[in-house]
């Protein structure tokens, strides 16, 4: 025990594992263009994913706007390239700064607010910068968006940069978790009254968190900007297309929980896919519009069955599955 | 050794996929034309009767033989009305189905996106819809006017800015309005067909009282038509897709907003069919600028409405299908005259040397300006009269009196 203390970081065998399948899976996807962009989409809500499980699963300050902070690192890449041709690749050193500056801003604002109140605070930061980047043209150019000519046609070397940004994220929390930051955040999302009773100070470990939070959110951002070559405020800022979806990846993986995001975005960029090409063109056309009908339903099952998620509540899942094999084997 | 082993033994399924892929090509089956449309989402109604114009065009261009014996196919991908998703299918078509040329394209926003994946592709873009003038701007692209060869982007319909040109006629002429409050939808189109319009405001002498934008898709107009109401505008112009459009119209109706002598739509969704279903009375006396019209003098467009119409039933098109139906006769036009080698750049050269009749009016790519690859056409104007879409300027084509003064508090009924 005393030895593992002095580690900081902890790769098991199976993390391991895992990442070298992950870098293997596009090459098994070599003659599918389509499979390996859903694969780096996957990898980009990983990030997110993890950049909203650090504040809200692990440090109890449930956001509803990080589409702010996906937005704004997404604008630090596009920005510098709209007025001065600067590559929007830089934007990957300074969209997560970005981010983070505008983290720290808000926190001041909203983190007077607790609970559903800080909910509705962080919604509300998200949706004026919404407004606020479609508005002012001068500096945005508004609703018509920026439009970068992306620089490879293949889809391996954006593969690998997204891969190692996930990695790198998910590495990055699982190191804070365990450090004494780690359960600074633990004791706030417990108890917030009594952390500052036993002496943190939970306004700078709040900061903290969100300061990590928010640089993955915003090097998420500045890769969509890179990798899609165009955004606009409505892509980038939106509520429900990047705020609830980080969220459901959150909950449906498992709030809490280092690999919870991962399985999270997975689970949501197969089923969002699935319907919205009407399972692959094999059912009715219309199918395609149950997508968000569909997604709803899961987290409603998610939440009311397993509220620990996918990964939180394992053990159930797997409990069920045992069960039920053995009724089905005894009939 | 195992890794070598599995290594290797991964090459060689690699090698014979990629072989296979190869096989795949044949010279006899149809030639696929990727089309990029909006299927589901706010402008589905758009992207479905341009669809079905385009099917309709198959179906003749088929029975006729085809392209030198060859049928053509369209593989339509849904860009839902969203950019990003829009570049995704681009992509898609171009990469995946290996398509040779593009078309379709109907919002602004989501046209110019995926134009910019075509050009990065090489791979011919036909625009139909999309109306922002940048598509068509070489400068756009990082290009001058003088890289026609190295430009990928045509357009059959006339940009925004030329949306209301044949509208302008009316206004000084008959209506002679002092001053209007526009009205628009805040992406790309909208913006850009808004900024145009002042301008022709300008030119005209007419006063903008007021210019306010809004996000399609809102459901809340009223405080907005406060607003234009308290200016006293002589005339509304407004910028919109269908759902919009139909709500500006009802909502006016029911705040009982009668003081302008116009209420114009900038085309787009004030001809549509599902304008008139979801406005209802609020439909009656409302002018549009747009790009055609079934009566027009132009050979084949009153037979496109009237097969239209028997095939897939309801009001029959507006502008929309009249463009979609026309850019499927130049893609066989273009693909006839490729000699049976169908590449990017074969269906470019064709493209350039387009010069034909449709039953959306004569398309040839020119350039003028700043843009480039552009077809040039005349706009007109129509009005809601007795709950029909006519054609009331210019005078010498129109087919109904135009109906003005209008009194709304009698055409809507109130």
């Amino acid at each position: 025990m005393e030895k593992e203390k002095t580690k900081i970081l902890e790769i098991s065998k199976t993390e391991y594992i895992i990442f070298l399948g992950a870098a293997v899976l596009p090459f098994l996807f070599f003659n599918s263009f389509y499979i390996q962009g859903l694969l780096i989409f996957i990898m980009m809500w990983v990030m997110l994913g993890n950049s909203w499980n650090l504040l809200a699963g692990y440090t109890g300050q449930v956001s509803f706007g990080h589409a702010a902070y996906f937005g704004i690192g997404a604008y630090a890449a596009a920005l510098p390239y709209f007025h001065y041709k600067i590559s929007p690749w830089w934007g990957l050193l300074y969209g997560g700064l970005a981010a983070v500056i505008l983290g720290y801003l808000l926190g001041i604002l909203v983190f007077k607010l607790r609970g559903p109140y800080f909910a509705l605070g962080t919604l509300a930061t998200g949706e004026i910068l919404r407004l606020v980047f479609g508005e002012e043209e001068w500096l945005t150019n508004g609703h018509n968006g920026i439009l970068y000519t992306t620089t490879w046609v293949s889809k391996y070397p954006y593969y690998f940069i997204a891969l190692a940004l996930a990695i790198l994220s998910i590495l990055s929390v699982k190191m804070v978790m365990k450090s004494k930051a780690g359960f600074y955040f633990l004791s706030i999302r417990e108890d917030e009254d009594a952390a500052a009773a036993l002496g943190i100070n939970t306004k700078k470990y709040k900061n903290i968190s969100m300061a990590i939070s928010t640089f993955w959110a915003g090097t998420a951002g500045a890769f969509y900007m890179i990798y899609m070559g165009f955004i606009d405020p409505e892509v980038v800022f939106a509520l429900h297309n990047i705020s609830i979806i980080t969220i459901l990846i959150g909950i449906i993986g498992g709030v809490g929980t280092i690999w919870g995001p991962a399985i999270g975005a997975l689970v949501m960029v197969f089923v969002q896919e699935l319907f919205r090409s009407a399972i692959f063109g094999l059912a009715p056309h219309w199918v395609s519009g149950l997508h968000a009908l569909i997604f709803g339903l899961l987290v409603i099952t998610v939440i009311l069955y397993l509220p620990g998620g996918i990964l939180g509540d394992w053990d159930l899942i797997a409990n069920k599955f045992k069960f039920s094999k053995r009724m089905r084997s005894s009939s | 050794m195992k890794l070598t082993k599995l290594l290797i033994s991964l090459l060689v399924i690699a090698g014979l996929a990629v072989g296979l892929n190869g096989c795949g090509k044949s010279e006899s089956g149809p030639i696929k034309i990727g089309v990029l449309l909006p299927l589901t989402g706010p402008q589905a109604n758009f992207g479905e009767m341009e669809k079905n114009s385009f099917e309709l065009a198959k179906e003749e261009i088929n029975a006729k033989g085809g392209i030198n014996g060859r049928p053509v196919e369209f593989v339509y991908e849904d860009d839902t009305g969203k950019p990003d998703v829009g570049r995704a299918g681009a992509e898609k078509l171009i990469v995946q189905d290996k398509v040779p040329m593009l078309a379709g394209g109907y919002s602004s926003s989501v046209t110019f996106a995926a134009a910019a994946v075509a050009q990065q592709h090489r791979i011919p873009f036909l625009v139909n819809t999309g109306s922002v003038d940048k598509i068509t701007e070489p400068e756009a692209f990082d290009l001058t006017t003088n890289d026609g060869d190295k430009f990928y982007i045509y357009r059959l319909n006339p940009p925004v800015s030329e949306y209301a040109s044949g509208l302008e006629g009316l206004l000084k002429e008959v209506v002679k309005p002092a001053s209007a409050f526009i009205i628009h939808e805040n992406s790309a189109f909208g913006t850009k067909g808004a900024k145009s319009f002042a301008k022709t405001c300008d030119k005209l002498g007419i006063k903008v009282l007021g210019n306010e934008s809004y996000s399609s898709g809102t459901v809340d107009f009223k405080p907005l038509l406060m607003n234009a109401r308290k200016t006293k505008p002589d005339m509304v112009y407004m910028i919109s897709y269908v759902m919009d459009a139909a709500l500006l119209m009802k909502q006016s109706r029911e705040l009982g907003f009668t003081t302008p002598k116009l209420f114009v739509g900038a085309g787009a969704g004030f001809t549509m069919p599902a304008f008139k279903e979801n406005a209802g009375e609020a439909t009656e006396g409302v002018i549009s600028a747009t790009l055609w019209h079934q009566t027009l003098p132009i050979k084949g467009a009153k037979e496109y409405y009237d097969k239209y119409v028997k095939k897939y039933g309801g009001d029959g098109p507006d502008y929309h299908g009249a463009e979609a139906y026309s850019a499927a006769y130049v893609i066989a036009d273009v693909l006839t005259r490729c000699n049976g080698e169908y590449t990017p750049e074969t269906i470019k050269k064709a493209l350039d040397e387009t010069n034909m009749m449709t039953v959306f009016g004569p398309v040839k790519f020119t350039s003028y300006g700043k843009k480039i690859h552009q077809n040039k056409m005349d706009t007109y104007v129509v009005q809601w009269i007795n709950g029909e879409l006519k054609l009331i300027w210019p005078k010498n084509l129109a087919n109904a009196k135009f109906m003005y003064p209008i009194d709304w508090k009698t055409v809507w009924g109130l």
